[in-house]
C-alpha cells in the first residue's frame, strides 16, 4: 500500500510563494535601480542625522549673536530671526520628522492588517460592519479627522502616531482584505481546514506568510504619506511647540521673513522634500519589483 | 493620503448579455437611477450623524470646561456656571448632545467661544471664501490634468510620457506648504509679480483679488494634478486600444468624431469618479494652503478652533466640511449617470 504524502507537505505555501531565494531576488532587482539606491542613501542619511545629531556638536537653540545672516562660511545655511544657526536646526529637525510618520505607519500596518485579515477570513456580518466603518472613516476629510483627535487628546507624539495610524489603517485594511479573499479561494486553505487546523493557526501560519509581501508594500507606500501628513500637522502648529527645530514648524515660523531671509524657509522645505520624495521612490520601486 | 474608495464602477461588460439593450433596458434604466440616488441620500445623514456623535464623545474628553475656556482663568465659578447654562453645556452627555443636535438641525449652531460671534455666520462666511478658492483651483486643475494626460497617452511609454510621470509623481509627494513656499519665493520674492498674502489690501477689485488668489489656487491644484493626469492617461489609453475604437475608425468616422464621441467620453469615466472625491476635499478648504497664504478660509478657521479648543466652532465646522464632501460625492454619482450608460444598466439589476 502506497503511503500518501501528508497534504501540508505537498501544498506548503511558505515553500512556494516566498522562499528566501525570492527575497534575495527582489533585493538584487531593487539594488540595480539607481532611483532606489539614491533614495536609500538619502533616507539613511536622515536616519543617521536624526539619531546622532547631538554627536555633531551642533546646538539648534543657541543664539549665535548674528541675526538673519545670509549663508556664509561660518554659518553654511545662515541664521534665523533670533540668531540660531539654520544648519544646526535643520539637522536636529530630522529627529521629530522621523518620529510620528514611521510610528504612525507601524500602527496603521498592524491595525490595518489585523482588521483586513479578520474581515477577509470571517466574511459575513463581521466583514460588512468593518467595511461600513471604513467607509465612514474614508468619507472624512483627512486633516479634519486629525484635528478632531488633536483637539480631544492633545499633541503628544504618542497621540499623533496613533491618530496617523488610525487614519491610514482603513486603506491598508481594504487591500489586505482583498488579498485575503484571493488567498482564501486557494487550495491550501481548504486543506488546512480539512486537517482541522484552528482558525487562529490558519490565519497566522497559512495566510499571513502569503500576504506578507502585500503588507510590506502597503507599509512602504503609507510611510511617505504618513511623513507628509505629520509634517503638515507640525506646519499647522499642531504637532511640535515653539522652540522645537521641527521642519514643518520652522517653515511656518519663518514664512513671515520670506522676503528678507528666504534661506530660513528654503532649507527645511528642501529637507522635507528630499525625505518624502526619497521614501516615495523607495515605495514605488518596491511595488514595481514585487509585482513581477 | 488615504486611498479613497472608488465609486461603484461594478461594470462587467461581458456578463451583461442582451439584457442591456432595447426597451427592457430602458425600463431598468429608469428604475436604477432613483435607487442609486436614494442610497446616497440616505448615506449622507447617516455618516454625518455618526461623525457628530464621534466628535461629541471626543469633546467630552477635552480637559477643562467650556465655560472656563471661554472666560479665562480670572472668572469666578458662578460666572462659569452661568455661561455654561446659557450655552447649553449642562446635564448629561446625552442631554447635551440632543440639545446640540436640535440646535444644529434648526440652524442655531451656538456662539463661538473664541470669537463670541454666532458660529453659523463665521463658518458660512469662511465657507464662501473656501468655495471660491476651491473653484479657482478646480478651474486650473481640470484642463491641465486633461491636457497632460492626453499628451501622455499620445506619446505612451515614450520620453514625454515618462518625463511628465516622474515630474508629477515627485510633485504629488511634496507637502503643499513646501510647494507653496517655493512658489512664493519664485513668484512673490524673486520675480515679485504676485503678492505674498492671499488676502492683503486688495479691496473690492475682483481682478486684484483673483490675482492674489492665484498662488494659493495653483498650490492647491498641484497636489491633485498627478493622480488626475494619471487617470486621464489610463482612461485614454484604454479607450484607444478598445474594440469600439477600432470599429469607429473602420466605419469611417473622422478623427474629430472618434475622439469626441468615443475616446473622450470613455476616457473621462475614471477621471470623473476621482474628481468627485477631490471636489469635496478641495471645496472643504485646505487648512495648510489657507494657513500658508493667510487666506481666510474654512480650513484655517477649523485649525484655529482646534488650537483654541473652541468646541462649538469645531463641531459646526467639521459638520459643514463633511456635508460638502458628501454632497460632492452625490454630484459625482449624478454626473456618472450622465456620462456612463453602463452604470444606469448595472445598478438596476
Amino acid at each position: 500500500m502506497t503511503t500518501l504524502a501528508h497534504p501540508s507537505a505537498v501544498a506548503d505555501p511558505r515553500a512556494v510563494v516566498a522562499p528566501p531565494s525570492s527575497w534575495r531576488r527582489v533585493l538584487v532587482a531593487l539594488l540595480r535601480r539607481p532611483t532606489f539606491t539614491a533614495s536609500v542613501v538619502i533616507v539613511l542619511f536622515w536616519i543617521v542625522v536624526a539619531i546622532g545629531w547631538r554627536l555633531f556638536g551642533v546646538d539648534p537653540f543657541a543664539d549665535t549673536g548674528v541675526r538673519i545672516a545670509p549663508p556664509s562660511a561660518e554659518h553654511l545655511l545662515g541664521t534665523d530671526r533670533i540668531g540660531r544657526d539654520v544648519l544646526a536646526r535643520l539637522l536636529a529637525g530630522a529627529e521629530p520628522a522621523l518620529q510620528i510618520g514611521p510610528a504612525g505607519t507601524l500602527v496603521a500596518t498592524a491595525l490595518g492588517s489585523v482588521l483586513g485579515l479578520v474581515a477577509g477570513f470571517f466574511r459575513g456580518w463581521v466583514d460588512t460592519i468593518l467595511m461600513r466603518v471604513f467607509d465612514v472613516f474614508l468619507a472624512l476629510p483627512t486633516l479634519i479627522f486629525l484635528l478632531v483627535i488633536v483637539g480631544a487628546f492633545g499633541t503628544s507624539t504618542l497621540v499623533l502616531a496613533v491618530a496617523v495610524g488610525l487614519l491610514f489603517a482603513p486603506g491598508i485594511a481594504r487591500i489586505i482584505r482583498s488579498a485575503t479573499l484571493v488567498e482564501m479561494g486557494k487550495q491550501y486553505v481548504a486543506s488546512a481546514r480539512m486537517q482541522g487546523e484552528s482558525r487562529l493557526r490558519i490565519i497566522v501560519l497559512e495566510l499571513v506568510p502569503n500576504i506578507l509581501p502585500t503588507i510590506i508594500v502597503q507599509a512602504t507606500l503609507s510611510l511617505g504619506s504618513a511623513i507628509f501628513i505629520a509634517s503638515s500637522l507640525s506646519f499647522l502648529g499642531l504637532a511640535a511647540a515653539a522652540p522645537s527645530p521641527d521642519w514643518g514648524l520652522a517653515i511656518n515660523e519663518n514664512r513671515v521673513y520670506l522676503q528678507g531671509a528666504p534661506w530660513t524657509v528654503l532649507a527645511p522645505a528642501i529637507a522635507i522634500m528630499s525625505l518624502v520624495v526619497a521614501v516615495n521612490l523607495i515605495a514605488d520601486n518596491v511595488k514595481e519589483v514585487t509585482r513581477r | 493620503m488615504t486611498t479613497s474608495s472608488p465609486r461603484p464602477v461594478t461594470t462587467t461588460p461581458t456578463s451583461r448579455g442582451s439584457r442591456g439593450r432595447g426597451l427592457e433596458a430602458l425600463r431598468e434604466r429608469h428604475s436604477g437611477i432613483p435607487a442609486l440616488i436614494g442610497k446616497r441620500l440616505l448615506q449622507i445623514p447617516f455618516v454625518l450623524l455618526v461623525v457628530s456623535i464621534l466628535i461629541y464623545w471626543l469633546v467630552e474628553i477635552v480637559p477643562g470646561d467650556p465655560g472656563r475656556n471661554a472666560l479665562g482663568p480670572y472668572a469666578t465659578d458662578e460666572q462659569v456656571l452661568l455661561w455654561n447654562q446659557q450655552h447649553g453645556f449642562v446635564g448629561s452627555v446625552l442631554e447635551r448632545y440632543i440639545h446640540w443636535l436640535g440646535g444644529f438641525v434648526t440652524g442655531s449652531w451656538g456662539e463661538s467661544i473664541i470669537y463670541g460671534e454666532p458660529a453659523s455666520d463665521l463658518i458660512l462666511g469662511r465657507l464662501g471664501n473656501s468655495l471660491l478658492l476651491g473653484a479657482y483651483a478646480f478651474v486650473l486643475l481640470v484642463p491641465a490634468a486633461i491636457a497632460l494626460g492626453a499628451v501622455q497617452a499620445y506619446w505612451e511609454a515614450r520620453r514625454p510620457d515618462r518625463v511628465i510621470t516622474i515630474t508629477l509623481m515627485s510633485l504629488a509627494a511634496i507637502p503643499e506648504f513646501v510647494i507653496g513656499v517655493i512658489l512664493l519665493i519664485v513668484f512673490a520674492v524673486v520675480l515679485a509679480v504676485l503678492p505674498v498674502h492671499a488676502a492683503g489690501d486688495v479691496g473690492d477689485n475682483p481682478l486684484l483679488r483673483l490675482r492674489a488668489m492665484t498662488l494659493p489656487a495653483i498650490t492647491l491644484a498641484l497636489g491633485y494634478l498627478a493622480v488626475l493626469a494619471r487617470m486621464v492617461r489610463t482612461g485614454a489609453i484604454e479607450s484607444i486600444t478598445a474594440q469600439y475604437h477600432r470599429t469607429a475608425v473602420l466605419k469611417g468616422l473622422t478623427t474629430g468624431e472618434v475622439v469626441r464621441r468615443h475616446v473622450v467620453r470613455n476616457a473621462l469615466i475614471p477621471t470623473v469618479s476621482l474628481l468627485g472625491i477631490y471636489l469635496g476635499t478641495l471645496l472643504g478648504g485646505s487648512a495648510v494652503v489657507e494657513t500658508l497664504f493667510g487666506y481666510p478660509g474654512l480650513g484655517a478657521l477649523i485649525v484655529t478652533a482646534t488650537e483654541k479648543k473652541d468646541i462649538v466652532l469645531l463641531e459646526a465646522g467639521v459638520m459643514v466640511t463633511g456635508l460638502v464632501a458628501l454632497l460632492a460625492l452625490l454630484l459625482t454619482d449624478l454626473l456618472f449617470l450622465v456620462i456612463d450608460p453602463r452604470v444606469r444598466f448595472e445598478e438596476a439589476k
